[in-house]
């Protein structure tokens, strides 16, 4: 049976559906008999979710979006003189 | 996302990148409005500052803008857009004076020589539903992300909030998929930690109510 060690590098793999028949068996197995890798898994699982949900919510600000604007049309005009 | 879409979206890219080669102004506004929130958000991300952020899409920008023939279409024009929005930030970074960064190591989980979980590890996720949208929360969060080493930091803001694939970031990063992967699982067991010490403070104090 595989140790919390290697069932802990093998998370990543896990999640991507990137482990091959055999190595996803006895994770599983190992899974079965240990609530503390269980527990990791989900608290793995979630700090990823919190993480994406957290983070890219971000929206350029109005005011931000103005300042870009302004200056793209500026660049522009100086193009144009070119 | 699906195979004619992302057909389609290269289509339009390469078209975007032809009408700017050839200096047709039309296509500024066009590549500006597609590209600048993927600029801003990463860099604000990066350097967690509104003013240096636009700084970062301005000259990100005009990069495109001045560099576009200098673009020969070897990687994806957007791989190219993030690689300028990473350079832009870490420039700015560069200039500030930095808090030195915790080491990842001292973070990672501990074995005993039989290879099985040394600490006891307790199950927060259930509870973190009603917890996300605090704003104490999200500043934890945002705090552990900015703890996070550069290396590990970079592949978790592309990969895991952007939502590109492990050979995209490990185009616009030049890293092999391994080291993608290796990179990101470090930077998940990182933030895992930190927020492992939030939620189960979080719990307890609940429970002890």
């Amino acid at each position: 049976m595989i140790c919390c060690k290697e069932c802990i590098d093998l998370l990543h793999d896990y999640f991507e559906g990137a482990l091959d028949q055999e190595t996803k068996n006895s994770l599983e197995e190992h899974f079965q008999d240990c609530p503390p890798c269980i527990a990791f898994l989900n608290t793995y699982k979630s700090t990823t979710t919190l993480c994406r949900e957290t983070l890219n919510q971000i929206e350029i600000p109005d005011e931000v979006r103005r300042a870009l604007q302004n200056f793209l049309k500026e660049h522009k005009i100086q193009q144009k003189k070119m | 996302m699906s195979f004619t879409q992302q057909k389609e979206d290269k289509e339009i890219e390469e078209a975007l990148v032809r009408d700017l080669q050839a200096g047709n102004l039309e296509a500024y506004d066009r590549i500006a409005e597609l590209y600048q929130k993927k600029i801003y958000a990463l860099s604000f991300n990066l350097m967690r500052n509104q003013m240096d952020a636009q700084d970062v899409t301005q000259e990100v920008l005009l990069t495109l803008f001045r560099k576009i023939n200098t673009f020969q279409g070897k990687s994806a024009f957007s791989s190219w857009v993030y690689r300028i929005t990473l350079n832009a930030s870490y420039m700015k970074l560069r200039n500030k004076k930095k808090e030195p960064n915790i080491s990842i190591d001292e973070l990672l989980p501990s074995f005993n020589g039989a290879g099985f979980q040394q600490e006891k590890i307790q199950d927060w996720s259930e509870n973190t539903e009603s917890l996300l949208f605090t704003n104490e929360t999200r500043e934890v969060i945002k705090k552990a992300v900015d703890l996070l080493p550069e290396k590990e930091k970079v592949v978790f803001l592309l990969r895991d909030v952007e939502g590109l694939s492990t050979e995209k970031v490990s185009e616009i990063l030049d890293l092999t998929v391994p080291a993608v992967k290796s990179r990101l699982h470090r930077a998940r067991l990182f933030l895992r930690k930190k927020l492992s010490g939030y939620f189960e403070e979080y719990n307890s104090q609940k429970g002890g109510k």
